[in-house]
């Protein structure tokens, strides 16, 4: 097996170094993306690039034209999957700038998923690899609780692709597609999956919902963050819309006897602090998983990572260590949900200087939070 | 261009409020437009989406820029 041992060594520096200090580079102003681009890029073949700055590789890339080549790939193979987060983003006219693609795949189709991949690297100048920080196998039992995994795939012109993937997206009951282009998961799965703790994702929720009222008044009722324009369609909604809607989402129930919009947006921010809260209790739980069993890998004799190697031998090298070292397939399940709950509202009560009463008031049920 | 925005105008100007004035005018654009533009910025900048390693699906990505 061949090991280059320079890139495993570079690997293993970033790492250790994102284990000991967590990036906090500085918060982005997310609305005036595209300015920043303007102001800090520079032309891809100025020494001066952006580029220069990474420690990825600056090759250049057309991540549009590569969402369409692995989506046909993945029919061709019979492989159930949506693109979801920000390429989605993209596609519903929300997000300017994104490179990276995020790839719900159903758990039970991991298998040939990965049969794809190894074929994919037969082909001339393909390469598949996991990211150093990768999160887990690409095996069913663990996508299909909810963890990610992460690979760069690397194309015949050397164009480097960030691939994420999801076996069992955070909130997502069920993945369904975009009825006008079954490539991409549909807006409701998007506008769960952005109810996170950062703050770009929220007006993407907003917009879906915006985006939902002529489909679907329910969803609309179920995703809208501003107050005016959740009040007017739940005025326009039948009786039985807004039972459906209101079991997803409790702070529905205030609408029936309170339509002052100010009082609205506060129990708007309420609800939202719960979602945040949720989101970070929960992958708190991921990321100390990963790092407790990468801590422990790295003490083992024959450690080694990145590996220099194809794809399928790197999987079986990921998938020997978490095996070896306990990586928990399921560790919100070890947890438990209702724990889980409970220390959310219990910081959320502190974050928004606020009531359980309140909190009670518009809590999403667990079935929305972390299905 | 003779294609017309696919919501009504209340949404982009929803929009501009809270994503700003720009990103409403792209929103605007058909879907083509959009993804010709996009299509520039790849081809012409290397923008990586972020700076971290870690990926944001699992620490967050909150502070990322």
């Amino acid at each position: 097996m061949a090991i280059d041992r320079a890139e495993a060594r570079r690997g293993i520096y970033w790492i250790g170094k994102l284990l000991r200090h967590p990036p906090v580079i500085g918060r982005a102003d997310e609305s005036s993306n595209l300015k920043r681009v303007r102001r800090l890029a520079r032309p891809a073949d100025s020494v001066c690039g952006i580029g220069s700055f990474f420690p990825y590789s600056s090759e250049m890339s057309a991540p549009l034209d590569f969402l369409r080549i692995l989506a046909e790939r993945l029919r061709l193979a019979g492989i159930r999957f949506a693109i979801t987060s920000g390429m989605a983003c993209v596609h519903y006219g929300l997000q300017q700038t994104t490179k990276d693609s995020d790839w719900v795949i159903l758990p039970e189709d991991f298998i040939r998923f990965r049969e794809l991949l190894a074929d994919l690297e037969r082909e001339p100048r393909w390469r598949v690899s996991y990211r150093p920080i990768f999160g887990a196998p690409l095996e069913s039992s663990f996508m299909m609780h909810g963890w990610t995994s992460h690979l760069l795939i690397t194309e015949p012109d050397g164009s480097e692709q960030k691939v994420d993937l999801f076996g069992k997206p955070p909130r997502v009951r069920e993945l369904t597609n975009d009825p006008d282009d079954p490539d991409f998961a549909s807006r409701e799965v998007v506008a769960q999956m952005k109810k996170t703790d950062r703050p770009r994702d929220w007006p993407m929720v907003d917009s879906l919902g915006w985006q939902s009222v002529t489909r679907s008044k329910i969803e609309a009722m179920v995703h809208l963050q501003d107050a005016v324009k959740l009040f007017s369609v739940w005025t326009q909604a039948e009786e039985v819309q807004r039972n459906t809607a209101k079991a997803r989402r409790p702070l529905l129930g205030l609408l029936a006897t309170d339509s002052d919009a100010d009082r609205l947006d506060g129990f708007l921010r309420i609800e939202r602090l719960i979602w945040e809260c949720v989101n970070n209790e929960r992958y708190s739980i991921y990321a100390r998983a990963w790092k407790d069993f990468y801590r422990a890998w790295q003490k083992q004799a024959d450690f080694v990572w990145p590996l220099e190697a194809p794809f399928a031998q790197q999987h079986e090298w990921v998938k020997s260590a978490a095996r070896r070292l306990n990586l928990p397939p399921d560790p919100l399940g070890d947890v438990g949900r209702e724990d889980i709950l409970r220390k959310a509202l219990a910081r959320a009560k502190v974050k928004g200087m606020t009531s359980l009463e309140n909190l009670s008031l518009v809590q999403p049920p667990l079935t929305e939070l972390l299905p | 261009m003779t294609e017309q925005p696919e919501y009504p105008e209340e949404y982009y100007e929803h929009l501009a409020r809270t994503m700003g004035e720009e990103r409403a005018e792209w929103a605007r654009l058909p879907r083509a437009e959009r993804e010709k533009e996009l299509r520039w910025y790849h081809e012409h900048f290397n923008t990586p989406d972020d700076l971290a390693l870690w990926p944001p699906e699992m620490d967050g990505g909150v502070w990322n820029p």
